[in-house]
């Protein structure tokens, strides 16, 4: 940890100076800070210059590749003179320096364009007409504006196979590709697997993996999106659409509780494609390859169409009439002995609608919402003060933070976007990170990558680890040596308890005592039997660096926070309020295998998968005397339902998620629900009707207009209020 | 290479390196104390690429085999596609077995004009090759060099780190018949003097004679 001068990629990469400078483009006078790369200023000021190679989230300065951005600069000399430089220069590596004078629209500009664009289009195939870029490509679009109408090149372009298999998703074709290292950039860069690079040199130079490796990354379809021209398409969506064809829809991804923005490409009633939406809060502009290729669900042939009722063993198609009058009838008999379970999939409307439904018409109070194991009872203060509240940071705060400690959590995996904010922290904006786990990961890129320190501990150990660093730290603390090196006593020899040294507890706890920190924990804190001991280490260690507060332990599905904000727990209603207590999931399943639960409704979830004691669910389902299922398609668990209702996806209606930050966004609807679908929340609100439910719901905004007045927390949030960005709940004081 | 306690790359802001498994690592002591000693001259590791690559070269036996690229990049610390790009970048790294003896003729204006082109019909024919190919045996590649600087002595060979001048149709068939008696295996003793060439005084090897022993 020694202190070292700074190597040339960290200046880089430092801040723009807070001093500003006095340019002037296309006669335009800006004062912009001193440093900014001209195209910056330019854009910002809606001066168009034409680029390929440039992103403003890619590092920059070891690009300039594709030299469409060039401009002419001049200076003023003291004695007033002009002086112009003898040769462009790149927009996007040029820092703005005080008087200079940028001309962007030169006669000579223009033509060094169109020169630039006949070199970039020798090679390039100009097979616009089959091209899934076609229609959306910065190549078409500039060589309109900016090229030449014909080219003067007649020998023989260079050719490769089309459609090199990169990866399982990412097709590459080498003769469009221009050499932007866009792509490899952000391997580089952004995910941190860096895998692409350029090879060969010259008119050879192609995008590949090393020895032709199969491009394993989590976060490879961005590259698809980053790529400026057609030379990186998802296999996915390869030929499958114009995009002038394409209707697109904002929506939430759902794959895991980040609650990333996103928007689907539709053509009728099918998904063809998913891309990124900007929210500089959440996801910037990236998504995962879970969440960019993970949607193909919503137009899956096996999505139900109708409500499936068992008759002498078999299902059969009914109508929502015959379905709800069995539902009811069943409810009915069952008086208070019924359940339900929501899994965190579903919307805020829905599960709202749903517990009312249980709690106030049926004066049930068997609901839950969790199937993983959890260590605490929902009525514990802690559960509520810790679990249930979401993350102590807002994820685009944490990029702030000089120290990050991630602890059991294979970040990259469970939550991939978060992940790629803290690699952020450390890449751009000079984190440290310390990184706590019982296992390295065989993934292309994890935190172990660029933790200053890594604390690799025998698995089991989790506890007395905690407890040594909790230790060190004090010991730092007091003596204030957080820069010395390790006191010559530390032993360095591994402990056999744990693994680790006290030489490697010290070097931990002295990076974490250099000020402000936050701890990311993951699955195997939050489910971990002795997650109380855990926590009050990490608090501990929060508290002695003046960080209260600053505990991130992020839930696992997109609505699991909403699910259990609207009450989807037993003893805890909507809002964290308190209430009557009840079954929890693994009592309902117990209640049901005895057969002392009359009808179970599990609502987005499959317990037969998911439920951390299989054994118990299998039992709990099969034997359940009345199993009515919501899901899109015949789970696991609904295959063995009495009656199935068929919802829809997040193409197919308004709702709302909440994420794992707090963060309350909007689904908005792209096209009708498949065959007689329908939402969650309709569902039970019709359902609720028959049994004579005093409240009538018949729009999403009815649902949220009423979350809004009834739910502690969600006072803020309405359909006027909440925007396409999505806005914060608050955590309510524990009830 | 990730490990418990202090992670040194954290510092260097490269990205992740798929390192080569500590079993699988083939430099011999000294080549890794040569390395280091490169790498002391520069502030980053990774700068070190080129001559760590020549390194590769010869202790894998004369060509960049994909493991020897990976070896560097975990020596270096960098990612292993950002050193293949570098090794396929320069067209002296040898990505593919060269044959015993690598015969490089000069064939760039002042060769040419002294009959570089016989020199080379001479030695396809007397090979049964052609330019960029291996003779059956594997004693042999024949290739086009540019300029070797040695104008002053056309038509110039290089074979491994030696300068053959004045090579005619007709002697090149004696250096041949000596290159055939040497024991040596001559690209790797390329990689070997361009590692060295970095110590101040050390140069490639010309001379007028090519007796088998000198090579
Ligand atoms: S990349 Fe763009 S310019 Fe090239 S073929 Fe595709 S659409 Fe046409
Ligand atoms: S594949 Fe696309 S993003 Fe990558 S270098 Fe080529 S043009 Fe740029
Ligand atoms: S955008 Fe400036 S060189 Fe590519």
């Amino acid at each position: 940890m020694s202190d070292r001068s700074l190597t040339q990629t960290e200046v880089s990469l430092n801040p723009l100076s807070s001093e500003r400078v006095n340019i002037t483009i296309d006669g335009i006078s800006l004062s912009v800070p001193k440093g900014e790369n001209v195209i910056e200023a330019a854009l910002n000021a809606g001066i168009d210059i034409p680029y390929f190679c440039y992103h403003p989230r890619l590092s920059k300065g070891d690009a300039a590749n594709c030299r469409m951005c060039l401009v002419e600069v001049a200076s003023t000399a003291p004695d007033g003179s002009v002086r112009k430089m003898p040769k462009p220069q790149t927009a996007c590596t040029l820092p703005a320096a005080e008087g200079m004078i940028i001309d962007t629209n030169t006669e000579k500009i223009n033509k060094d364009r169109k020169g630039v664009l006949e070199f970039l289009l020798i090679n390039h195939p100009l097979d616009c007409p089959v091209c899934d870029r076609g229609g959306e490509c910065p190549l078409q679009n500039n060589t309109l504006y900016y090229g030449a109408s014909a080219s003067r090149f007649t020998e023989e372009k260079r050719h490769y196979p089309k459609a090199y298999p990169l990866s399982a998703q990412v097709v590459l074709d080498r003769e469009r590709c221009i050499q932007c290292a866009r792509c490899t950039r952000f391997t580089d860069d952004i995910s941190g697997d860096a895998q692409l690079g350029l090879l060969k040199r010259g008119s050879d130079v192609e995008v590949g993996t090393f020895a032709h490796t199969s491009f394993n990354s989590k976060f490879s379809g961005n590259v698809i999106e980053l790529c400026p021209v057609g030379a990186l398409t998802s296999r996915t969506y390869r030929f499958k659409s114009r995009p002038w064809d394409l209707m697109t829809q904002k929506s939430i991804c759902s794959k895991c509780s980040n609650g990333c923005n996103i928007k689907l490409d539709y053509r009728m009633d099918e998904v063809l494609r998913v891309n990124a939406r900007l929210n500089e809060d959440v996801n910037e502009e990236w998504t995962c390859d879970r969440g960019k290729f993970g949607h193909d669900y919503i137009s899956s042939p096996d999505r139900l169409k109708s409500p499936l009722m068992r008759k002498d063993g078999k299902f059969v198609e009914v109508s929502w009439h015959q379905a709800y009058s069995l539902l009811a009838d069943k409810l009915r008999a069952a008086g208070t002995n019924c359940g339900a379970i929501a899994g965190g999939r579903t919307t805020n409307e829905s599960v709202y609608l749903l517990q009312k439904l249980f709690r106030e018409i049926l004066g049930s109070n068997n609901l839950d919402c969790r199937l993983d194991s959890n260590p605490l009872p929902a009525s514990d203060p802690l559960f509520k003060k810790s679990l249930q509240t979401g993350m102590g940071n807002k994820i685009a705060d944490l990029e702030k933070m000089k120290t990050i400690m991630v602890i059991g959590s294979d970040l990259q995996d469970e939550q991939p976007i978060l992940f790629l904010r803290v690699r952020k922290a450390w890449r751009f904006k000079g984190a440290k990170v310390v990184y706590v786990s019982d296992h390295l990961t065989t993934d292309s890129t994890a935190v172990s990558d660029f933790a200053s320190v890594n604390l690799i501990y025998q698995p089991g150990s989790e506890i007395t680890v905690l407890k040594d660093l909790e230790n060190a730290l004090a010991r730092v603390l007091s003596a204030n040596t957080a820069d010395s090196e390790p006191p010559a006593q530390l032993n360095t020899q591994p402990s056999e308890a744990t693994g680790l040294s006290n030489n490697d507890i010290h070097l931990a706890a002295s990076l974490l005592a250099k000020g402000e920190i936050t701890i990311i924990a993951g699955k195997s804190v939050s489910q971990h039997s002795q997650y109380v001991e855990l926590y009050q280490s990490l608090t501990n260690l929060l508290a002695s660096t003046n960080s209260e507060g600053n505990l991130n332990i992020p839930v696992h599905e997109c609505n699991s926070l909403g699910t259990m904000d609207m009450g989807m727990l037993p003893g805890s209603g909507p809002g964290f309020t308190k209430c009557a207590g009840g079954m929890g999931t693994a009592e309902m399943l117990q209640a049901s295998a005895d057969g002392n639960l009359q009808v179970l409704w599990v609502m987005g979830a499959d317990p037969v998968q998911n439920f951390h004691n299989n054994e118990l669910a299998v039992r709990g389902i099969e034997n359940c005397p009345f199993l009515v299922v919501s899901e899109l398609t015949l789970t696991e668990t609904a295959k063995r339902a009495d009656l199935v209702l068929p919802a829809v996806s997040i193409a197919e209606q308004e709702g709302t998620f909440t994420s794992c930050e707090g963060r309350v966004q909007k689904l908005f609807k792209a096209f009708e629900p498949v065959g007689s679908s329908k939402p969650d929340w309709l569902i039970v609100a019709e359902l609720s009707a028959i049994l004579g439910a005093k409240n009538l719901y018949f729009t999403f905004n009815d649902v949220l207009q009423s979350i809004s007045k009834e739910v502690p927390g969600y006072e803020k949030i309405n359909p006027g209020t909440i925007g396409d960005q999505g806005i914060f709940r608050t955590v309510p004081a524990a009830g | 290479m990730i490990q418990n306690g202090i992670n040194t790359l954290a510092d260097s802001y490269i990205t992740h390196p798929v390192a080569q498994p500590e079993d699988k690592m083939q430099f011999s002591e000294e080549a890794v104390a040569e390395l280091e000693e490169i790498i002391s001259h520069y502030p980053e590791r990774k700068a070190a690429c080129l001559p760590a690559l020549w390194i590769a070269q010869r202790e894998y036996g004369g060509h960049l085999t994909p493991a020897a690229i990976r070896e560097v990049a975990t020596r270096l610390g960098t990612s292993q596609t950002e050193v293949e790009g570098v090794a396929t970048f320069y067209t002296m790294y040898n990505l593919r077995p060269r044959g015993r003896h690598h015969l490089e003729v000069c064939t760039c204006l002042t060769c040419a004009v002294m009959g570089a082109y016989d020199v080379v019909h001479a030695l396809e024919h007397a090979l049964d090759i052609s330019i960029g190919e291996t003779t059956a045996d594997g004693e042999f590649t024949l290739s086009e060099a540019e300029c070797l600087n040695y104008c002053g002595n056309a038509t110039v060979v290089q074979v491994g780190d030696h300068y053959f001048p004045d090579i005619s149709p007709s002697n090149c068939l004696n250096l041949v018949e000596e290159l055939r008696k040497s024991e040596k295996y001559t690209p790797a003793l390329l990689a070997d003097s361009l590692v060295k060439i970095q110590t101040p005084g050390a140069s490639l090897k010309g001379g007028g004679s090519f007796k088998a022993e000198e090579i």
